[in-house]
């Protein structure tokens, strides 16, 4: 099986890239690492004569700290985000996801905004996003726009994204004190693996009344999309942190929150199970960091 | 002790500079001057007629310069067994699974050769088909070859000594029935080969085999050629694990397509196609009762075993004998029975790898000794040790343990892995545990039954005198058999490792079976050993009767001549020598006479002198049906503990450490030896924990990738203490026996014997998956909650 052949588009600016998509609509393909695209390509799961790289534009990589946010460029790589001072001291959830996702050599290709322009529920970045309450940037010619990451899946290889824009990055909140977050990813082993399930959680808790003031669940691997736990997060909102509102969150997770579906890597009563097992513990780290 | 000078060393290996540095030149790396590539046409359809082909518009095609089906290339069978030669190069009458090779083109670029692959119009009518043992053994399932009829390749019964009664006679009698998943041997390097046809019509095939041998056999036999007219050539291998043991499909359609154009052509598998041919491990059912009396000896085994075999019958029948036999050790074991079924259906062909045939059963059997010995209340290591054969014993089957380090095994990984203190005192989640196997050193039979030397070798001393050239056609697949047989040539002839050149790998050197069931260190050892010692034989000779001293007052060590009588007088053959080398400046002045004066003085005295080596097995013994899957020369063996930690929520297994002792008989290359230990624990660990090819309900193989089909990573691999065990093997060459194969054997069952001592639960079926892992915790909490 061969790459078949195609244009190779290289545009060093965001303009030049929002021009040449405009100009070639859905016959483009935008490509970063190309570890998805690439790979789909040879496959033939997806046909393009054009691929437009967005490699050359030096600010799509760039992390930077700007406020009370930290912004991230779309074509900020694996490996940069898990070196990345800022990501590990603020965003540890987001360094797993990074850490984890394929074997080195994927890692040093593979980008934060191609991942989520796969739109593979089982993407590793994503819940770590979404428990970070992300917002996705978003530009054409016609202009920006944001939307928030909760609301940018639409089923699997399917995002909110138009023909003619792209997504140039992301902007995370710094996230509050007394708050921690946490990623686990479940597969069959422990490298170069797609993930079985995948969970993350953030928890905010007040020191004095020992409650939840906030928290988030994202669910990998479950539904057509990663998705928010908003069951368990309500259920848990005010209760006393400690292990019983983990287990609860956990079984609304399992129960309420996520339908997910059996192929050749997992059950869906295996990853149902799991669900409620990876709450518990991703909330229990999570508030054992904000302490 | 018998004192050696090269072998038991860690002597670097001959191919590590190439390989180090990217230069070692494999199949793909060759290009021949107007050389064309190939492609197959393979079927879409996992069983189908085939009602018409049409090329017409493939043909068409600019740059397409042949395109061939099985009206061109005629229908001979071949095979692995001539006893089932069951396949043509392309289908006849109809396919039989997704792959089935229907034609093949060759064009002056591979792209043009894939779209002419894509213009060839067949047209098909779909049959019913059938996946699986339980649908192909039915009586009204769809039959897949006329000649086997009920889909059956190959069917065994076996009955030594008397079952029944021994069971009888047993105090405790546990039944199991354990399977596994069809695995891939996920070599790097996929299969790819050139084939080329000189003005004379002799036939060159540049090929990434096991087996040099075996493929100049059936491609002479399916072209219709002498086979001294064909030569089949190995560059450097990317491993074969078994799967590259016989002739394939596209080596022949290549040599096909060559004679076809008078051509150079190359032709690759991709990935997807090495999945798509498989002929890797089986899907093995094995139900075993073992019956053992109060104090654990062991009294009966009743087998009976099912696999799961594919479109084809490939090794298949060496296979479900092999499932059989080898369990009968290494306890020892008065009643064994066995029936043993090989079926067709329309999947890849399954056929050899690693541990060929007896893996699962080894599996299978080990959980069941740990359960007895459980019972009985006696440490699992007491139990095997209780039974253990050693050396001199024979099987119940006729297998001869001529050296037999299995309680020294034992005794290093019980030492090695702090055995004592672990086992009993480890938290819920931890775990720890063990099992044995052991494995042929080589069959007395080629695979198609003959009188031939399993291998010949031939050295040549350059007449210049002190470097030995060793010609052999063995295969260097990774496993580092070059560097094996340069140390044996060496230590043979006496000389250090560096005055020996080897070449291999090419038909043109001699016979020698390949690289499969263990053999060549043994057999390929011994023809070598056997060359060395002609050679220097020679050498003696001449320098017995020039200096007037019996051949048996001499000796060559280390590159030197040793003489009885040290005070010889050797001087003139130096004068002589020196004189042979006028205007050098770096003439011999060592005290003792040197190899190359020795050797170059016999050059004057008898012209080039060569030594030819040969080996074959005596009779092994067996005068029953199937006696030939199982009967060896030499038995390696191996203990193995492996320690575990289970994820009681989530079901995950993680290997902690591996403690892994093998009898390989003297070593030839410890590292070498090594390395084949810890290639072993890693396979082993692969097919235990998450290997499997799995396919849709069309035939489809829906993981034809090395992402989603799961081999072990370097993350996943644990710390491996590899711990050798050198008995010395009167029947190998310097004391050596295999290592390539036996020591996967205990993998799988000390890891399941792990997971039942951290979790609590046995588990029947591989792989270790996290979700087979918790289902099973899950039943067995219930169970207990029920209780």
């Amino acid at each position: 099986m061969l790459l078949p052949e195609f244009e190779l588009h290289e545009p060093v600016s965001i303009e030049d890239a929002l021009k040449l998509k405009k100009k070639h609509g859905k016959d483009a393909r935008l490509m970063a690492g190309g570890t998805d695209v690439l790979v789909l390509l040879k496959k033939k799961v997806i046909f393009t004569d054009t691929i437009i790289s967005l490699l050359q534009i030096k600010e799509l990589s760039q992390i930077k700290e700007s406020g009370n946010e930290v912004v991230i460029g779309a074509c900020a790589t694996m490996a940069q985000l898990s070196k990345s001072s800022v990501i590990k001291e603020k965003f540890g959830a987001l360094k797993s996801s990074c850490d984890n996702l394929g074997s080195h050599l994927i890692r040093n290709r593979a980008t934060i905004g191609g991942n989520c322009c796969n739109a593979s529920p089982a993407g590793d970045t994503m819940p770590s996003l979404m428990i970070y309450d992300a917002k996705v940037m978003i530009e054409s010619t016609d202009g920006k726009r944001e939307v928030s990451i909760k609301n940018f899946f639409k089923g699997p290889g399917v995002t909110d994204l138009a023909i003619h824009e792209i997504l140039t990055g992301f902007k995370l909140p710094i996230p509050p004190k007394n708050s921690g977050a946490h990623y686990i990813q479940l597969g069959k082993r422990r490298s170069s693996e797609i993930n079985v399930v995948n969970v993350g959680s953030f928890l905010e808790y007040d020191p004095d009344t020992k409650t939840i003031i906030n928290s988030r669940i994202a669910l990998g691997s479950v539904a057509a999309t990663p998705i928010r736990a908003q069951k368990a997060e309500e259920l848990i909102k005010g209760k006393p942190a400690k292990e019983d509102t983990f287990y609860t969150a956990g079984e609304t997770a399992r129960k309420e929150d996520c339908k997910p579906i059996d192929d050749f890597r997992g059950s869906a009563a295996y990853r149902q199970a799991m669900i409620g097992v990876l709450t518990k513990r991703t909330l229990q780290a999570s508030f054992e960091q904000a302490q | 002790m018998k004192e050696f000078n090269t072998i038991r060393t860690r002597a670097n290996r001959l191919d590590s500079p190439d390989k180090a540095t990217g230069e070692a030149i494999y199949v793909d790396d060759i290009s021949k001057p107007g050389m064309l590539f190939g492609a197959l046409l393979q079927s879409p359809h996992a069983h189908a007629k085939v009602l018409s082909i049409d090329t017409t518009e493939a043909k068409k095609l600019p740059g397409v310069k042949a395109v061939l089906t099985s009206k061109d290339v005629g229908t001979i069978p071949y095979g692995v067994s001539p006893a089932r030669y069951d396949e043509t190069v392309f289908v006849t009458d109809k396919v039989r699974y997704v792959g089935d090779e229907i034609a093949a083109v060759a064009a002056t670029s591979l792209d043009i050769a894939l779209k002419a692959v894509e213009l060839i119009r067949v047209e098909y009518e779909i049959l019913p088909a059938v996946f699986t043992v339980e649908d192909a053994i039915k009586e009204d399932a769809p039959q897949i070859h006329e000649k086997y009829k009920g889909n059956l390749t190959a069917e065994v019964h076996q009955e030594f000594g008397d079952v029944e009664k021994g069971l009888k006679e047993s105090d405790i009698i546990k039944t199991t029935t354990v399977k596994n998943k069809r695995q891939d041997g996920a070599f790097l390097e996929m299969q790819g080969c050139i084939a080329e046809f000189d003005r004379r019509g002799n036939l060159t095939l540049t090929s990434g085999t096991q087996t040099p041998h075996y493929v100049q056999r059936t491609v002479a036999m399916v072209l219709g050629m002498d086979i001294g007219k064909v030569r089949v050539k190995k560059p450097y291998l990317g491993a074969g694990f078994g799967i590259k043991a016989a002739a394939n499909p596209m080596e022949l359609a290549c040599c096909f397509l060559a004679k076809e154009t008078n051509k150079p052509v190359k032709m690759n598998y991709t990935r997807e196609q090495v999945f798509m041919f498989c002929r890797a491990r089986h899907q093995f059912t094995h139900t075993i009762t073992t019956g053992a009396k109060k104090d654990g000896t062991l009294v009966a085994l009743k087998h009976e075993c099912t696999l799961d075999g594919g479109a084809y019958s490939s090794f298949g029948i060496a296979t479900v004998y092999y499932a059989g036999s080898l369990l009968a050790g290494p306890y020892k074991l008065p009643n064994m029975s066995y029936e043993g079924f090989r079926v067709y259906n329309n999947k890849p062909a399954c056929g050899a790898q690693r541990g060929h045939g007896a893996v699962i059963a080894r599996a299978a059997f080990e959980q069941q000794l740990d359960m007895i010995a459980e019972e009985l209340g006696i440490d699992p290591m007491e139990l095997r040790i209780k039974n253990m054969m050693s050396r001199g014993d024979t099987t119940c089957n006729d297998l001869n343990m001529s050296s037999f380090g299995m309680s020294e095994c034992i005794d290093a990984v019980r030492e090695g892995s702090d055995w004592d203190r672990k086992k009993g005192n480890m938290p819920i989640g931890k775990g720890i545990g063990m099992a044995c196997g052991f494995f042929v050193s080589g069959a007395g039979f080629p695979i198609y039954r003959s009188d031939t030397y399993h291998g010949t070798v031939m050295i040549k001393l350059t007449e210049d005198g002190g470097t030995a050239l060793v010609y052999t056609a063995s295969a260097e697949i990774g496993q580092g058999s070059d560097t094996a047989f340069a140390m044996i040539a060496a230590e043979a002839l006496g000389v250090p490792l560096s005055a020996i050149r080897l070449a291999s790998g090419d038909t043109d050197m001699g016979v020698d079976l390949g690289a499969y069931s263990s053999r060549q260190t043994l057999m390929t050892g011994h023809a070598t050993k056997d060359a060395a010692e002609h050679v220097k034989s020679q050498v003696l000779a001449v320098l017995a009767e020039k200096l007037d001293t019996p051949v048996e007052d001499m000796d060559i060590k280390n590159g030197f001549i040793e003489f009885k009588n040290q005070t010889l007088d050797f001087s003139e053959l130096r004068t002589t020598y020196i004189k042979e080398h006028r205007g050098w400046i770096d003439n011999p002045d060592s005290e003792k006479l040197t190899f190359n004066e020795a050797s170059r003085i016999a050059y004057l005295e008898k012209g080039t002198i060569v030594g030819t080596g040969k080996y074959k097995p005596v009779f092994l013994g067996g005068k029953y049906k199937g006696a030939a899957v199982g009967t060896s020369p030499a038995y390696g063996c191996s203990a193995q503990v492996a320690e575990v930690t289970v994820d009681m929520g989530t079901g995950q297994v993680i290997i902690d450490n591996v403690t892994d002792a093998h009898d390989c008989g003297k070593a030839i290359n410890m590292t070498s030896v090594e390395g084949q230990m810890e290639g072993s624990v890693s396979m082993g660990m692969g097919e235990a924990m998450h290997e499997e090819v799995i396919f849709d309900d069309k035939g489809n193989v829906l993981n034809n990738d090395l992402a989603e089909y799961k081999l072990v990573t370097a993350m996943d691999m644990p710390k491996v203490k590899s711990i050798v065990v050198e008995s010395d093997e009167p029947n190998g060459p310097f004391g050596a026996k295999e290592v390539g194969e036996g020591a996967i054997m205990p993998t799988i069952p000390a890891i399941l014997n792990a997971v039942y001592d951290a979790a609590g639960v046995r588990i029947y079926e591989l792989p270790l998956t996290p979700e087979r892992v918790y289902t099973a915790i899950q039943e067995y909490k219930e169970r207990k909650g029920a209780a």
